[in-house]
C-alpha cells in the first residue's frame, strides 16, 4: 500500500515517557502510521510497548516530545475524544467486565458517546448480534466462558467503532478456534479501512495477519518494516527476544541448500505449493500418484 | 511403575452442572516429557488439578471413580502431602511468588515440610543452580522478569524434589524465546534427572512438540488420545482438534492430502529438515 | 502508603532486630499519649532524629510527614475552635511521633522478618505468614488497580464530578473488577501454597532467623530507660526544670 501524507493518522515526534517513579520507559519514539495500516509492536516485556500505546488513547501524557492522533495533539484534547477514536482492547478481560447483564456491559461503553436513545439501544443489539453474545444477552458476565468473556470485552471496544484499534496480546491462550475469531475480525476491521495496531509476542500470528512490524528494545523503536524481514533478521530477533516463524527458518533452510525459492514461501499456501512442485520435480512423480 | 493412575475418573464441580472430566482413564509413567493439549475448556486444567488433589480437596463436587499418584488415593491425602510427589507451576507466576526474595521463595517448600537447615540449604543452592538465577539470589519478586520469575517458580517446586512436576501453561505470558529457554529449562531438568516425569500444558504447540515424548489430547472432559508424540499427531483426532497446528506439521499434511508426501508428519523444524534432505 | 514500604538497604537501623524496633515505636508511641506539654514532646520528637538519619530514611520521612498537611490543617482548625492553639500544636507533635517511629519500623523491617517477629511474640504461624502475605501482595494490588482504572478509561469511562451517591455510584466500575481480580488471585494464590506442602506439618522449619545481638540489648536498655524516665516525670512533674511545662496563651 502506498503511504500518502494525507492519510498520515498517527504521527509520534521525539517521545519520552518517564513514569512517577523515575522509570524512564520511552525514551526518544518516532512513529508514522498511516490511515488503514496494520501494525504490529513487538519487543520483550518492559521495552515500552503498553507506554507507548496507553499515550495514543490518552491514558498516558508525553513527559517529552509530541503525539498526534489525526489533528489533533493528545497534550491538548479531551482525553473522551481520544478515546472515542482510539480503542485499545486489552489483553484480561477481567479488568473491566463489572455490570450485571452483557447487554448492560454494552451499554456502559456507549454512555458518553451522546447517541440518541434509539440509536443506543439499535447499538447495542448489533453489537450483540455481531459478537455472537445476543443469547447471552441478560445473562450476568461472569457465567460466561473464558472466550466468551474476550468476546465481551472486544465487543466492548468495537461497538464504540473506533478508528484506530489497539489489540493488546490478542491471542495469548487462545486456540485455532480463537486465533481465528481474531484474525477475521483484523480483516473484517481491515476492510472497513481501520487502522489496526497489534501489541503482540505471537510471531506465527504476526507473520500470517501483519504486513508491518516495529520491535521496540528498551524504550526505542530499534526496526520498522515488513513483518517477515523483521522476523528473519538474527540481530533484531536477539534484541527482542524473538525467534523465526517456523516457515522463515524453512525458507532460510532451502536457500542454504541452493534450492531456489520464491520469496513469499514464510505464507503457507505458497510453502505447500513450492515443497509440492519441489517433491513432484525430485521424484518424478506425476499429478496424483504416490512415490 | 505408574506414578498417577486415574481410575474410571469423573468429576463435576459444585457450581455446574456437567461433568468437566469424564471416564478418565490414563496411567502417567516415568521417564517421559508429556504435552497436554486441547481446546479451552477441553477440561486440561480441570485434569491437572485432579493430579495433586487440588479436587476434590480445594475445588469441591462430584466424583466417580478414583485418582492415585504412586499408590496414594488423592480423596484422602491432602495435596500439601501430596506436593511432595506432584508439583504443580502454574501460569502466571506473580500469584505463586509470595515471599520477598528469591531466596525465601525457594527455602518455602522445603520450610512447609520442614527440612532441616543444613539440607534445605544445600537444596536451595542446587535448585538455584540448575534454574540459573543466583544473580537474583536476594531479589524481590516484583523486581525481576516475567521469565525470570517463571524460573524462581520452577526451583521453588523443585525444592520440594517431587517426583513429577505439571506445568500449567507456563509460558503463555512470555516473549517467545524466553519461552523456549524454560521449556528447554524443563526438558535439562527432566534429562539430569531431577524428576522422573514432566507435563506441560502448552498452546504453542510450535516450540513445544519437539520436546515432547508423548502426548495426552484432551477434548470436552474426555482423554481422546494417548500416545507417542509422533503416533497422536499423525492421527486424525489430533489434527482435527482444534489445537494449533504448528506450520511444518500443516505444511505436511496438506502435501500428504494432495497425495504428494506419505510417511510421518515432522514433529519439529529439525525432522522437517531432515524430511527434506532425505528427498534431495 | 509510601511512608511504610520497605526498602532494602545496609544501615545500622536495617541491621536491629525488628523486635527492638517495635519496642521503640511502642516506647515512643506511649511517651506521645502520656504527655501534652509542647516541649516535652519536641524532645522526645527530636531524638527520633539520630535513628531516621541512621536509617537514611530522611527523605522518605519528610514525603511522610509532608502528606500528612491536611490532616494537621484539620488537626489546628478543630481544635482551636474547641480547645486552645497551644493544644493543637502538642496534637501534631504526638502525631509525628506515632508516625515517624512505626515508619521507621515498616520502612527498615523486611516482611518476612516481620513475620518471624510475630512468630517469636507467639502469634500463630497462620496469622503471621498472612500479615507477610498481604504486604508481598501490595505493588501487585496497587499494579491490578491502575489496569482496571486505564481499561475503563479506554471505554469512555469518566470519574465524574457530582454529589456523594453518583460519585460511590460511580467506584462501582473500578470496584467490582478489583473484587473479581482478587478474590481469582486469592484462589491461585491459595491453590499454589497447598501445591507447595503449606500447612503439610506442625514442625515447620525456618530457612531465615532473627537474633537478638548486643546492640539490640543495648538500645533494649536505653529504650527501656527512657520509658522508666518518662514514667517517673509524668508522676513527679516537679522532676524537670518549670519551663518545660510552659505552654501558648491561647
Amino acid at each position: 500500500m502506498e503511504k500518502k501524507l494525507e492519510d498520515l493518522q498517527i504521527l509520534v515526534n521525539n517521545l519520552t515517557y518517564h513514569y512517577p517513579d523515575g522509570t524512564i520507559a520511552l525514551k526518544g519514539v518516532n512513529l508514522n502510521i498511516y490511515s488503514g495500516e496494520i501494525v504490529g509492536i513487538m519487543g520483550k516485556n518492559g521495552a515500552g510497548k503498553s507506554t507507548l500505546i496507553k499515550t495514543f488513547n490518552g491514558l498516558l501524557k508525553p513527559t517529552t516530545g509530541v503525539v498526534y492522533i489525526e489533528n489533533d495533539e493528545v497534550n491538548n484534547v479531551l482525553m473522551s475524544k481520544l478515546t472515542k477514536k482510539v480503542g485499545i482492547v486489552f489483553q484480561n478481560p477481567d479488568l473491566q467486565l463489572f455490570a450485571n447483564t452483557v447487554e448492560d456491559e454494552i451499554r456502559f461503553s456507549l454512555k458518553n458517546l451522546n447517541f440518541t436513545k434509539i440509536e443506543l439501544e439499535n447499538q447495542i443489539s448489533l453489537t450483540l448480534e455481531k459478537f455472537k453474545l445476543k443469547k447471552f444477552q441478560n445473562r450476568t458476565p461472569f457465567t460466561l466462558s473464558g472466550g466468551e468473556k474476550k468476546r465481551l470485552a472486544i465487543a466492548s471496544i468495537m461497538c464504540r467503532n473506533p478508528e484506530i484499534i489497539v489489540f493488546d496480546e490478542p491471542t495469548i491462550g487462545q486456540d485455532a478456534e480463537g486465533v481465528k475469531f481474531i484474525r477475521n475480525l483484523i480483516k473484517e476491521k481491515h476492510s472497513e479501512g481501520k487502522t489496526i495496531i497489534i501489541v503482540t509476542h505471537d510471531i506465527e500470528f504476526a507473520i500470517d495477519n501483519i504486513p508491518r512490524t516495529i520491535l521496540m528494545a528498551d524504550g526505542l523503536i530499534i526496526a520498522d518494516g515488513p513483518t517477515n524481514k523483521i522476523l528473519s533478521q538474527d540481530q533484531i530477533l536477539n534484541i527482542g527476544y524473538l525467534i523465526s516463524p517456523q516457515l522463515i527458518i524453512l525458507s532460510k533452510f532451502l536457500i542454504d541448500l541452493k534450492i531456489k525459492v520464491p520469496e513469499d514461501v514464510y505464507i503457507k499456501e505458497n510453502m505447500v505449493q513450492f515443497l509440492g512442485s519441489y517433491f513432484k520435480d525430485k521424484m518424478g512423480i506425476t499429478e496424483g500418484g504416490k512415490p | 511403575m505408574n506414578l498417577i493412575e486415574f481410575q474410571n475418573f469423573c468429576f463435576r464441580y459444585d457450581h455446574s452442572e456437567d461433568f468437566v472430566l469424564k471416564d478418565i482413564n490414563i496411567n502417567i509413567d516415568s521417564g517421559k516429557f508429556i504435552l497436554m493439549c486441547g481446546i479451552t475448556g477441553s477440561g486440561k486444567t480441570s485434569l491437572v488439578r485432579a493430579m495433586n488433589g487440588l479436587i476434590p480437596q480445594f475445588y469441591h463436587g462430584e466424583i466417580k471413580g478414583n485418582v492415585l499418584v504412586k499408590g496414594k488415593n488423592t480423596k484422602n491425602v491432602p495435596t500439601s502431602t501430596l506436593s511432595r510427589d506432584v508439583g504443580l507451576v502454574f501460569q502466571n507466576p506473580e500469584n505463586q511468588l509470595i515471599a520477598m526474595n528469591v531466596e525465601r521463595e525457594i527455602a518455602f517448600g522445603p520450610e512447609n515440610i520442614g527440612v532441616p537447615w543444613d539440607e534445605m540449604d544445600s537444596r536451595i543452592k542446587e535448585c538455584i543452580k540448575i534454574t540459573d538465577i543466583e544473580h537474583l539470589r536476594k531479589k524481590a519478586p516484583f523486581e525481576i522478569s516475567g521469565g525470570e520469575q517463571q524460573r524462581v517458580a520452577i526451583a521453588s517446586i523443585l525444592a520440594l524434589q517431587p517426583e513429577i512436576i505439571i506445568f500449567d501453561e507456563p509460558t503463555s505470558l512470555l516473549d517467545p524465546k524466553s519461552a523456549i529457554q524454560i521449556l528447554n529449562l524443563l526438558k535439562k531438568i527432566l534429562l539430569e534427572k531431577k524428576v522422573s516425569t514432566i507435563i506441560v500444558i502448552e498452546h504453542r504447540l510450535d516450540i513445544v512438540l519437539p520436546l515432547a515424548d508423548e502426548i495426552i489430547l484432551v477434548d470436552k472432559g474426555r482423554i481422546l488420545e494417548q500416545g507417542e508424540a509422533h503416533n497422536v499427531i499423525n492421527g486424525e483426532k489430533f489434527l482435527n482438534s482444534g489445537v494449533n497446528i504448528p506450520k511444518c506439521v500443516s505444511v505436511f499434511q496438506q502435501l500428504m492430502n494432495q497425495n504428494i508426501f506419505s510417511g510421518k508428519l515432522p514433529i519439529s523444524i529439525e525432522e522437517t529438515k531432515n524430511l527434506i534432505n532425505s528427498i534431495k | 502508603m509510601e511512608a511504610f514500604k520497605f526498602i532494602q538497604k545496609k544501615t545500622i537501623i536495617h541491621i536491629l532486630d525488628p523486635r527492638t524496633k517495635l519496642l521503640l515505636a511502642i516506647i515512643y508511641s506511649i511517651l506521645a499519649i502520656i504527655f501534652e506539654e509542647i516541649f516535652i514532646l519536641f524532645f522526645v520528637f527530636l531524638s527520633l532524629f539520630p535513628f531516621i538519619l541512621a536509617g537514611q530514611l530522611f527523605k522518605k520521612w519528610i514525603k511522610s510527614i509532608r502528606g500528612m498537611t491536611f490532616l494537621f490543617l484539620l488537626l489546628i482548625i478543630f481544635n482551636t475552635l474547641f480547645s486552645t492553639f497551644s493544644r493543637s500544636i502538642s496534637m501534631i507533635i504526638r502525631i509525628m511521633i506515632m508516625v515517624s517511629s512505626f515508619s521507621l519500623f515498616f520502612l527498615t523491617v523486611h516482611p518476612d522478618d516481620l513475620m518471624l517477629s510475630l512468630l517469636s511474640l507467639k502469634v500463630p504461624y497462620n496469622i503471621a505468614f498472612s500479615f507477610s502475605l498481604s504486604f508481598r501482595f501490595v505493588p501487585t494490588i496497587a499494579i491490578e488497580a491502575q489496569n482496571i482504572i486505564d481499561a475503563q478509561k479506554s471505554r469512555g469511562y469518566e470519574m465524574e464530578q457530582g454529589g456523594l451517591i453518583s460519585q460511590a455510584r460511580n467506584l462501582i466500575p473500578l470496584l467490582i473488577p478489583l473484587i473479581v481480580c482478587s478474590l481469582k488471585r486469592a484462589f491461585h494464590i491459595a491453590e499454589s501454597l497447598d501445591s507447595r506442602a503449606f500447612g503439610s506439618t506442625k514442625n515447620r522449619t525456618y530457612y531465615y532467623s532473627i537474633k537478638y545481638a548486643k546492640k539490640d540489648w543495648l538500645l533494649t536498655i536505653i529504650l527501656i530507660s527512657l520509658f522508666i524516665f518518662g514514667v517517673i516525670v509524668k508522676i513527679f512533674p516537679e522532676f524537670l526544670p518549670t519551663w518545660f511545662y510552659w505552654k501558648l496563651k491561647v
